[in-house]
């Protein structure tokens, strides 16, 4: 058996130490827990306990450092190319539906079946497509997520454009993302004098917390729910850390408007 | 002002610090070589305040998952002055204050990882004597008994914080905690075991022994 360790390989208890040892830092992964204490054939190939130590951290420092600057650069682009990539391929799969029920009225022969496997192959990659939007956004944006859900959360980024616009957002522009054509529809005929119904949510409708509610409630749970959801936006992006606190607010409101 | 754990001292007023020779980390005040500790930040001050104790010496070896931006971390760093602490955080965002704290103090080795794939790590975490571990996730507990399959010192301890919602949001948290104590001492000798309140809301710990 040939151990990967941060420093090299140890196979047969002999140790061949890496010449590059930021790459096997990074590659130092077994399926298995090692057989014996990684620290004291470490005190073989450094002098002692100090200077192992030393170059451990100094390696685990440069490794991660360039690995929080890639991630954070990266991840909120990722995150919404995958959104439009998910919303793609949901229009595929409706439109493919739709011709699927067209022709399986006039005749029921192989292409229909073709189609139909098609279909359950894009269901699948959908299916994945969200998966790695929930693993993303939880990462990057995770008092967001938890109070709005990752698609919710993407969605809210992607149409932001960025990190950073999107925490700029007053709660009142959040609440309307993604009912932007209404809202613009609405105020141009308040500014002719007529009267007009202003959207009460945009992506956000989405929420089971809203879509569950009645009508004449889902305009104060968006409202609440955008208020924490730029709240939560700031936190992820300047400290991280997450805010119990938030959620817990926000199934508190959802469980009063439910009662009343 | 008495120590309870090793650099860890309450006051008559029941505020708490640890003995440190560094600057502030998250807004707590420093004082002639104290920090304060504040329990509304983190479980491990919560649980020392309630009065549970840990017989740290100094000089362990830990490994700590989920370690976030650092907070309870940098406490953790002061009680374990003559040891090493392997901080595992998997979110890039707050890795970059922690990495603050890391390049400050000598005695933390950073990993940006899953801690629910400790395979990825096993040729960097050395066998510990302690695991600490404050992740919020469903499936916490089996996060914890994979790093203690690959990382844990026979009778070594650990210390987990469990957050009764995320494993399971509609169930009554005492159940869960009920049902988490009791997955946990079938495999492990429960040594204290306890809530939060009122410092940490719908929290437990549970300190055991491998």
């Amino acid at each position: 058996m040939k151990w990967k360790v941060w420093f090299g390989t140890i196979e047969n208890e002999e140790i061949e130490v890496s010449k590059n040892l930021i790459e096997s830092f990074e590659k130092a992964s077994n399926d298995e827990p090692l057989p014996f204490n990684l620290f004291e054939y470490g005190l073989k190939v450094f002098q002692n306990e100090k200077e192992y130590y030393r170059k451990l951290r100094q390696v685990a420092i440069e490794s991660t450092e360039k690995k929080v600057e890639k991630e954070i650069k990266r991840e909120d682009k990722y995150a919404i190319a995958l959104v439009k990539a998910l919303e793609e391929v949901e229009e595929a799969i409706n439109l493919l539906k739709e011709k699927l029920e067209d022709l399986s009225e006039i005749k029921e022969d192989e292409l229909v079946k073709d189609f139909k496997e098609k279909i359950k192959s894009l269901e699948g990659l959908l299916e994945r497509i969200e998966k790695e939007i929930d693993d993303v956004m939880k990462k990057i944006s995770p008092n967001v997520t938890e109070i709005a859900g990752s698609k919710i959360a993407a969605k809210l980024l992607e149409r932001a454009g960025s990190f950073e616009k999107l925490i700029s957002l007053p709660a009142s522009k959040i609440q309307i993302i993604g009912a932007e054509k209404s809202l613009y529809k609405a105020l141009a005929r308040m500014r002719r004098g007529k009267t007009a119904k202003i959207p009460k949510h945009g992506v956000i409708f989405i929420h089971p917390f809203i879509r569950t509610l009645p009508k004449s409630k889902r305009g104060k749970m968006a409202r609440f729910l955008a208020a924490k959801i730029a709240i939560a936006a700031k936190i992820d992006y300047f400290r991280g850390e997450v805010e119990e606190e938030l959620y817990e607010a926000v199934r508190k409101r959802y469980e009063e408007l439910r009662r009343k | 002002m008495k120590e309870v754990v090793r650099n860890v001292f309450i006051k008559s007023d029941n505020t708490i610090f640890t003995r440190s020779k560094y600057g502030s980390h998250y807004g707590e005040k420093v004082s002639e070589g104290f920090r304060e500790w504040i329990p509304w930040r983190s479980k491990l001050a919560a649980m020392i305040l309630k009065g549970y104790r840990i017989n740290f010496k100094g000089n362990e070896k830990v490994l700590y998952l989920g370690a976030a931006t650092g907070t309870t971390l940098s406490h953790l760093a002061d009680i374990i002055d003559e040891g090493i602490i392997y901080a595992v955080e998997y979110a890039a965002k707050p890795f970059e204050k922690l990495l603050e704290l890391v390049k400050e103090r000598k005695n933390i080795i950073p990993l940006l990882a899953d801690a629910s794939k400790p395979w990825l790590y096993s040729g960097i975490v050395e066998k510990v004597d302690f695991i600490y571990q404050d992740i919020a996730q469903p499936n916490q507990i089996e996060i914890l008994e994979e790093n203690v399959r690959f990382f844990l010192k026979k009778g070594g301890e650990f210390l987990i914080m469990v957050k009764a919602r995320s494993i399971d949001s509609v169930a009554d948290p005492r159940e869960v905690f009920d049902r988490v104590r009791r997955s946990l001492s079938k495999k492990f000798e429960v040594l204290a075991s306890d809530s939060l309140e009122p410092y940490h809301r719908d929290h437990i710990f549970i300190h055991a022994k491998a």
